[in-house]
């Protein structure tokens, strides 16, 4: 009897989802803060990404299975929010300034934020390969191998693009 | 001298990122002012990348009610799609009540179409039956002729107005 109720709620999208939710919320968030440079807007779209995730988890209930599917969701989650920013942003410029963004909370110091909004604009110029594996490299629990899985390529070759976008901010960053 | 520091550009800056350098590098900073120099700014632009990097994704965390916001999401969601499914069947059960009504309503419509009134079915049968009075005229004695061959001493012109009048 025990074992039916147990494989029951086992069934019950709700009680393994809890702690898949617990697991990755951290990290899916920094994804989608890394590319929308936002509490908000990440907070959102990690939210969608779970949700989506719910949805699915009978096919997601593995930790493994889980992790990889949610980080992919979410970049694209993210990358699609900021497209649609940015289309907007170009159609609205012709009679809006462009607004700065949104004070990062991390970033405790006046000049640490202005150098850090200086730091998203150049990330901003490279090259999109080189910025996507940027980004998802500097969330914390992201390896190479991880970033790799996201992206769909070898963890090898994320490590030499992080570098060569190092380098190529460490020209613009005076 | 300048231009003989050309060749050490990128070998600073891969120093500068990894702080690895060759030994024939090792060996023209300690001649060179001006690469010493520049590794040193390069370094110390690398130490301000390094701060500031891990801020692009580590700048902010997720709010500390998320995971019960998610949840409660997940179940509103969970809810709804019970409730769209439960009107989906709603939709099929009604549609195959509407069905039934369809059927049970023919076959009893057919019912009392078998119940019908004498009068009725005599007035009916007298429409079906009833041929437009041109019928007649249009029955030419040269059909009759045509139908049939005359015996042997007949004419072609004696014909029958037998079938004319019956009508
Ligand atoms: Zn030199």
């Amino acid at each position: 009897m025990s074992t039916l109720i147990a494989r029951a709620e086992a069934h019950s999208p709700a009680v393994g989802f809890g702690e898949r939710l617990a697991e990755n919320q951290r990290r899916v968030f920094q994804i989608a803060y890394s590319v929308l440079g936002n509490s908000a807007d990440a907070e959102d779209v990690a939210q969608e990404a779970f949700l989506r995730a719910y949805q699915k988890f009978d096919s997601l209930r593995e930790a493994e299975k889980f992790r990889a599917w949610v980080n992919r969701i979410v970049f694209r989650l993210a990358l699609n929010r900021k497209r649609g920013y940015r289309r907007r942003l170009e159609r609205d410029t012709a009679w809006q300034s462009m607004e700065s963004p949104a004070m990062v909370d991390g970033a405790k110091e006046a000049e640490q934020q202005v150098m850090l909004d200086r730091l998203r604009k150049e990330i901003e110029r490279l090259p999109a390969k080189l910025r996507s594996v940027l980004l998802l490299s500097l969330v914390e629990e992201m390896d190479a191998a991880d970033v790799g899985v996201v992206l769909g390529i070898p963890a090898g070759t994320v490590r030499s693009r992080v570098h060569t976008a190092r380098k190529l901010l460490l020209e613009v960053m005076q | 001298m300048k231009n003989a520091c050309e060749r050490w550009k990128d070998q600073l800056r891969e120093t500068a990122l990894t702080g690895a350098r060759t030994p024939q590098f090792a060996e023209h900073l300690q001649t060179c002012a001006n690469c010493s120099a520049e590794l040193r700014d390069l370094e110390a632009r690398r130490a301000r990348l390094d701060t500031l990097l891990p801020l692009v994704a580590q700048g902010a965390e997720p709010p500390a009610d998320f995971r019960a916001r998610v949840l409660a999401a997940a179940e509103a969601a969970g809810k709804r799609r019970r409730v769209r499914r439960w009107q989906a069947w709603t939709l099929a059960g009604a549609a195959a009540t509407a069905a039934i009504v369809l059927v049970v309503g023919a076959v009893l419509h057919r019912g009392t179409t078998g119940k019908i009134q004498p009068e009725g079915l005599a007035a009916a049968q007298k429409l079906a039956e009833w041929r437009a009075p041109s019928d007649s005229l249009l029955a030419t004695p040269g059909q009759e002729i045509l139908r049939t061959t005359p015996k042997l001493g007949e004419s072609y012109l004696n014909v029958p107005m037998k079938a004319v009048e019956e009508e």
